[in-house]
């Protein structure tokens, strides 16, 4: 159960993330483009996840570069959201 | 000690982008910012819990859960958005 909720959240990451930068291509909003790599950056944090807790042996902890790729992501949309979007 | 001080870093990096959102949503009544905004509160929720918790906290699985009903509700504004204009709508 816990493997599917960790796919799903890849998958739905990914999703979000595929359709804001096609949204971003259609509209050229610059909100959508912040929001979108946000997005790319959380698709990797929990494709990492799947990896860590999954596929990888319970000896390697990736749980520095998921929270790492988190950051960034809130990074990337903070500062899109201070410098560009309004 | 690092781990906690980056989850709380991120979950305020959460909650200042739901408060961007949630003023985009004041000044334009777009559906799509609320609902936006409402995601980045539960993944700030959602950090704040991760730095509360223990590593091996059985209760983590959850977390994930809720992360996954927070990427729920952008997919959701998204269509929802995509509706609305196809419908001619704002």
């Amino acid at each position: 159960m816990a493997e599917a909720v960790y796919i799903l959240c890849a998958l739905t990451s990914v999703a979000c993330a595929v359709l804001l930068l096609r949204g971003w291509k259609r509209s050229q909003s610059r909100l959508l483009l912040w929001s979108g790599l946000c997005f790319v950056g959380m698709a990797v944090s929990n494709v990492l996840l799947f990896v860590d807790l999954v596929i990888l042996p319970t000896t390697i902890d990736l749980y520095m570069p998921r929270l790492l790729a988190t950051l960034a992501s809130v990074a990337v949309l903070l500062y899109g959201l201070i410098w560009d979007a309004s | 000690m690092l781990r906690s001080m980056i989850n709380g870093a991120v979950a305020m990096g959460w909650l200042a982008c739901a408060l961007f959102f949630l003023r985009f949503w004041k000044q334009s009544r777009e559906r799509l910012f609320a609902f936006f905004s409402l995601s980045f509160v539960m993944l700030a929720a959602n950090s704040v819990a991760a730095a509360l918790m223990d590593a091996q906290d059985e209760r983590r699985y959850y977390l994930y859960l809720a992360r996954l009903v927070a990427f729920l509700i952008i997919l959701y504004a998204i269509w929802d958005k995509n509706r609305a204009a196809r419908n001619g709508g704002g």
